[in-house]
């Protein structure tokens, strides 16, 4: 859990050269990230997936950037934005398809949690992926268990933009929490 | 912590989730990064999505008169993993997988439904499909060949170009896009 001691320099580093150099070098973060918030294989899979497929048809843009440091930011915001989609929507996309879930050939992890506690957690990540997108990105990335060093790192910002983020969510999140009653038990 | 956020749930969500992320983190399975690599290519190559949203009514017409309308019963394979491209397809109607042998097993990597164009790594000659694109029900699809693609993209110059951005901004119904901070 604690930050690469290389992390810090990686930020001033070169870009670089193509996509899946970029990729390969961050994808057990991605992948450690992406689990954190989705808790089971196949979703995690899909998540990191995707986001290599869009890093590559983004690579006009994501190349000409200056720093390897800002090439990671990008690349850790697509694959958490396509955790968050999924978080948002699960199992859209396989109930259309008709597909069960054997035919992925990954197992489902269990899900500890109640029908009730898993919609109000749905709830919730919809409103966070409502939030802007910096602001969404940080909360994302905290609630994967990164500390806000850890996450002004990895998205190239300061970590007092991290704690600023944290703080207005918690506010917007306790004023939702307020005026739906959601996860406020018998109250 | 296994009751989530409801029935007396914690006063706070985000320490909550922070608690549960950082438990998941210290125990996270093996990920094969060929295995991504590989999958995202094949998506890649299998097509863009929402082709025909980004096409000109001029443009569409075009498209149309050099295609053919074919109906694909369900279960059938509109393309097949390793045979020779020479085909381009827009969805027009019902949806389809794509699916890559892993294993000697059949694993889906995407779907692509309605104004989706499938088959686009046939635009590199010699290409052999890199993966399946099987019907889930009755599909209607216009069809064209490499070459008739080759001219329309030549005559229409911006489609590619559009097809690129589309692709990138897929499946966002989320409000603001995916780019980092200007």
């Amino acid at each position: 859990m604690t930050a690469d001691p290389g992390e810090a320099a990686i930020s001033s580093r070169a870009p670089y050269g193509d996509a899946e150099s970029l990729f390969r070098a961050a994808y057990d973060d991605l992948v450690r990230a992406a689990y954190a918030l989705l808790g089971n294989h196949a979703d995690t899979e899909d998540a990191v997936q995707n986001g290599f497929h869009k890093l590559m048809l983004a690579w006009t843009r994501v190349g000409g950037l200056p720093t390897a440091g800002e090439q990671r930011a990008y690349l850790i915001k697509i694959v958490v934005n396509e955790a968050l989609q999924i978080l948002r929507y699960p199992y859209r996309k396989w109930e259309r398809l008709g597909v069960a879930a054997g035919e992925r050939g990954v197992p489902r992890e269990s899900v500890d949690e109640s029908v009730q506690a898993r919609e109000d957690l749905r709830l919730v990540w919809k409103v966070i992926s409502e939030f802007p997108e910096t602001r969404r990105e940080v909360v994302s990335l905290h609630a994967a268990g990164f500390e806000y060093e850890e996450i002004a790192a990895r998205l190239n910002i300061k970590i007092s933009t991290v704690r600023s983020h944290i703080s207005y969510a918690r506010q917007q999140l306790s004023g939702w929490r307020r005026a739906t009653g959601r996860g406020r038990g018998n109250e | 912590m296994s009751n989530g956020i409801s029935a007396g749930g914690p006063e706070d969500v985000l320490d909550w989730l922070h608690a549960r992320g950082k438990q998941r983190s210290s125990a996270v399975p093996e990920f094969d990064v060929e295995r991504t690599i590989s999958r995202a290519r094949a998506a890649r190559d299998a097509g863009a999505v929402d082709f025909w949203s980004v096409l000109s009514p001029t443009e569409r017409r075009a498209f149309e008169s050099a295609a053919d309308r074919r109906t694909f019963p369900a279960g059938t394979a509109l393309m097949r993993e390793g045979a020779p491209a020479g085909e381009v397809m827009v969805i027009v109607d019902g949806w389809t997988k794509v699916c890559l042998e892993e294993d000697g097993r059949d694993r889906i990597i995407a779907e692509r439904g309605p104004g989706d164009l499938v088959g686009e790594g046939a635009t590199i000659p010699g290409n052999v499909r890199s993966a399946s694109v099987i019907a889930l029900g009755t599909v209607q699809a216009l069809v064209m060949t490499t070459a008739d693609y080759a001219a329309f993209v030549s005559e229409h110059p911006g489609v590619p170009d559009l097809v690129e951005k589309q692709t990138y901004d897929r499946r966002t119904d989320r409000p603001g896009p995916v780019l980092p901070d200007a």
